[in-house]
């Protein structure tokens, strides 16, 4: 579904991204795993257009799609949560919703996947009206994610979905993104909780300073030694 | 201490101390200056009740309006009720929206009435002190009253007419109030509508009555409505999409001299008016594309000062495009020196060629033709509907931009633009759209201008136009189009209207007084628009920055301590104890 082809990225002359190659079929959880500056969030943001690559092919569905720019993408069918939620803090947790659905037109299907964000994250629908920038960061991050689902995508992008979340509520968020996998949408995560993107993902890949380092199945790199020793913690 | 106090007594202190310093020799005057100030800062800043604070905050400008005014024209009592009610209404819905007819009809009708309580007052104050202390006799005065009062000749006596009209302003605001109360209680699009349906009722009403009651208001009307449409265009580039622009002035700039350039001697081209106007819009909102293009990347304070280069830039275009003569020519100088012209081509057939005008301006500028009806500087009447006219369609065209997918657009630009970019917004095209219909806005405002005043000049777009428009629409309310319109009236109106009548006022009371026509510059209050100003502007940032009828939204984000702090409260307390999340 979606293939990475010896992607070059650069900020400035600052080379992030040497050469990745990896490709996520229809359908399944993908999980990027790496340490800090590994180069995790540009790989996302090369995909959805915002940084572009200077090398290489990025192809969604066999087409050609870097060099597209960003809000092109997202009428694709790519959508990201980005890292650090970014939700509209004025706006109410409804209106951000309705942003989510901005390069869509019809209003009975963006008022289903209204509903259908509300029945995922129950919370939301309690603080419908309430802004954005008031939300604890838990709900900003369910936010964030309804959001990101509003574009309906077929491949949603979810850069660190627990960050700074108890523990509880990560569990929460990880069942929240499988439900919506099994529900038809394809996933790519970054996450620094390795072992839990593991325990949901079909396959991951390893990145290490710009370069993927492994690529495997995610019950393969659980076992991994290297894997369990610098992003497991387990000795 | 309660916070209203607090603002008084600052207020007070401040104020004295600047209008001693301004130079007022008697600590008297100054203390009673300070004190009407630190009033108003105190009815800001008083926890009443919304309708009881919207009425009175309204109410004063009646007053100020009257006692400026009623010596000579006191049918100004109806004009204020006008106004006042309206606003009164406008005013209080914002700060507690009714949903009920019946509620919102009341609450206006009762925010109108306390300002036209106060206006009517103001009336009783003028008759009783001020028109024996401007040396008007008491017969004279009953003979303006009965000439220029509806109704007032069967009346008869003074005291008759002014009853009658203090009722009649009363009446007027309350009705008026209650009327756009009840607008305000209707949802949407819709609602919206029938508040602007009103505003144009009172707009289209002024130059009757102005005729009627010999106001002759009409010249000092235009240039304020004017400003506002200004305002209102700024505000979809500052409020709306969140840019700040300090340079706003060289898009009104491009459409005079567009329309100056196009119908007038100067170039001895005579283009009709009714073509111009979209042409010099259509130029405004190119112009606002070309200069938008390079501030793409930069936000804030960045923006801010190359928008503000931009604005100084313009006008000094249109001066050096003058062609030669001593003031208007370009000269280059090199090393000290002066190269001559010849030195270089280009410049050479620049100062040849006079396309602007130069310092001299562009004079005279054809005014619009409509068979039938004469656009000329004695007939102002023709002016302001048109004026009324542009700004309808101009409030209409923002209405429907502010509630399509483009509205949406620019708020979420404002509000995060990686994300609305994540959104699958074109930031570019977003941002490029904001610059180019505020640019358009101000063109329509810029042709009318020209043609209006017949005569244009580089220094009439100066910096303080940009300023002028952008506080407007920040003392209005930024994102709010019923505030800015109240912004500008307010601003401009104290301005034109308020500040020279009050000066006059003071000049006829004075030289009663003492017999001499020697007014101090510290009596002169058209000195002080400045510093009025200048407090105006402080006092309002420090107690209401969200400004007098704010946008929902920015008022949550400016007063996060009112409502939502609690809500927020309510989200870490029960996030810690929810027992669905914190259960398994
Ligand atoms: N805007 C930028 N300008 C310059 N360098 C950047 C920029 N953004 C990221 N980088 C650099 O690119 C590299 C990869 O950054 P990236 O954000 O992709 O890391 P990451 O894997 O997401 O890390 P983390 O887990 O901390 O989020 C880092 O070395 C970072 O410093
Ligand atoms: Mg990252």
């Amino acid at each position: 579904m979606l293939q990475l082809n010896d992607i070059h990225t650069y900020y400035g002359n600052i080379h992030a991204l040497k050469g990745i190659s990896l490709h996520i079929d229809q359908g399944e959880i993908v999980t990027l795993i790496g340490a800090n500056g590994a180069g995790k969030s540009t790989t996302l943001r090369t995909i959805s257009g915002i940084t572009p690559p200077r090398r290489g092919r990025v192809l969604f569905e066999d087409q050609e799609i870097n060099g597209i720019p960003a809000h092109n993408i997202v009428k694709l069918g790519i959508s990201q949560s980005p890292e650090g939620r970014h939700i509209f803090p004025n706006l109410t947790v409804r209106e951000n919703l309705e942003m989510g659905a901005f390069t869509r037109n019809d209003k009975q299907g963006i008022e289903e996947d209204m509903e259908r964000a509300f029945n995922l994250f129950p919370r939301l629908r309690e603080r419908s009206s309430q802004r954005g920038g008031t939300l604890s960061g838990g709900e900003q991050q369910m936010l964030a994610i309804g959001r990101a689902l509003m574009a309906r995508p077929r491949m949603l992008l979810l850069d660190e979905p627990s960050m700074g979340l108890a523990p509880v509520l990560v569990d929460q968020i990880f069942e929240i993104v499988q439900n919506i996998n099994e529900q038809g949408t394809t996933i790519l995560l970054v996450e620094q909780n390795a072992l839990m993107a593991l325990s949901i993902a079909h396959r991951g890949y390893v990145l290490q300073t710009g370069e993927i380092v492994l690529a495997d199945s995610a019950a393969a790199l659980r076992d991994n030694e290297m894997v369990q020793k610098a992003y497991l913690g387990i000795e | 201490m309660p916070k209203s106090l607090k603002v008084g007594i600052w207020t007070f202190i401040g104020s004295f101390l600047f209008l001693m310093f301004y130079g007022f020799q008697s600590v008297l005057v100054a203390a009673i200056g300070a004190l009407l100030i630190a009033i108003f800062g105190v009815l800001l800043a008083l926890p009443l009740p919304d309708v009881v604070k919207s009425g009175l905050l309204t109410g004063i400008i009646g007053l100020v309006f009257v006692i400026a005014y009623a010596v000579e024209r006191p049918a100004i009592a109806l004009l204020g009720a006008m106004i006042t009610g309206v606003s009164a209404a406008l005013m209080a819905s914002y700060r507690q929206h009714k949903t009920d007819l019946r509620a919102g009809a009341i609450q206006g009708a009762l925010a109108g009435a306390v300002g036209g309580a106060l206006t009517a007052i103001a009336l009783f104050l003028v008759w009783l002190y001020i028109v024996p202390a401007a040396g008007v006799t008491n017969i004279a005065y009953a003979k303006l009253l009965s000439e220029t009062i509806p109704l007032g000749a069967s009346l008869g006596s003074d005291v008759a007419i002014i009853g009658w009209l203090s009722a009649l302003t009363l009446l007027i605001s309350m009705l008026l109030g209650a009327l756009m109360g009840m607008a305000r209680t209707v949802e949407g699009v819709r609602g919206n509508l029938l508040s602007y349906a009103i505003l144009g009722l009172v707009v289209l009403l002024i130059p009757i009555l102005d005729r009627q009651t010999e106001l002759q208001l009409l010249n000092a009307f235009i240039p304020v409505f004017v400003f506002i449409l200004l305002a209102l265009g700024l505000n979809i580039v500052v409020g709306y999409a969140g840019l700040l622009d300090l340079g706003y002035a060289a898009f009104f700039a491009i459409g005079a001299y567009t329309t100056g350039m196009l119908s007038s001697p100067l170039h001895d081209t005579h283009w009709n008016f009714w073509l111009v106007i979209w042409i010099a819009a259509a130029v405004a909102a190119c112009a606002g594309v070309i200069l938008g293009a390079p501030t793409l990347p930069l936000r804030g304070d960045y923006l801010a000062i190359v928008t503000l280069g931009f604005g100084e830039i313009v006008p000094i275009l249109f001066r050096n495009l003058g062609g030669g003569g001593p003031n208007g020519s370009l000269t280059l100088k090199l090393f000290g020196g002066q190269l001559g012209t010849a030195d270089i081509a280009g410049f050479t057939v620049m100062d040849q060629v006079n396309l602007t005008g130069g310092v001299a301006g562009i004079n005279p500028i054809d005014p619009p033709k409509l068979p039938g009806i004469v656009f000329g500087p004695q007939n102002q009447v023709p002016w302001f509907y048109l004026l009324v006219a542009i700004m309808m369609l101009t409030l209409f065209l923002i209405n429907r931009l502010r509630g399509s997918r483009q509205g949406r657009a620019w708020t979420a630009l404002r509000e995060d633009e990686l994300a609305a970019d994540a959104m699958g917004i074109n930031t570019v095209r977003t941002k490029l759209l904001a610059f180019a219909m505020g640019a358009t806005f101000s063109g329509f405002a810029g042709a009318f201008y020209g043609a209006y005043v017949s005569a244009i000049f580089p220094t009439s777009f100066d910096f303080s136009v940009s300023i002028i428009v952008l506080c407007m629409v920040i003392l209005g309310g930024l994102g709010n189009m019923a505030g800015v319109i109240v912004g500008g009236l307010l601003i401009m109106g104290a301005d034109r209207l308020i500040l020279p009548q009050t000066s006059n006022l003071i000049r006829k009371v004075v030289q009663h007084q003492q017999n001499t026509l020697d007014l101090p510059t510290y009596r002169d209050i058209t000195q002080w628009r400045l510093l009025l100003f200048g407090m105006v502007l402080v006092l309002m940032m420090l107690v209401r920055p969200e400004g007098l009828l704010p946008n929902a939204r920015r008022r949550a984000e400016l007063h996060p301590d009112e409502d939502t702090a609690e809500q927020e409260n309510a989200t870490l307390f029960d996030a810690e104890r929810d027992p669905q999340l914190a259960g398994h």
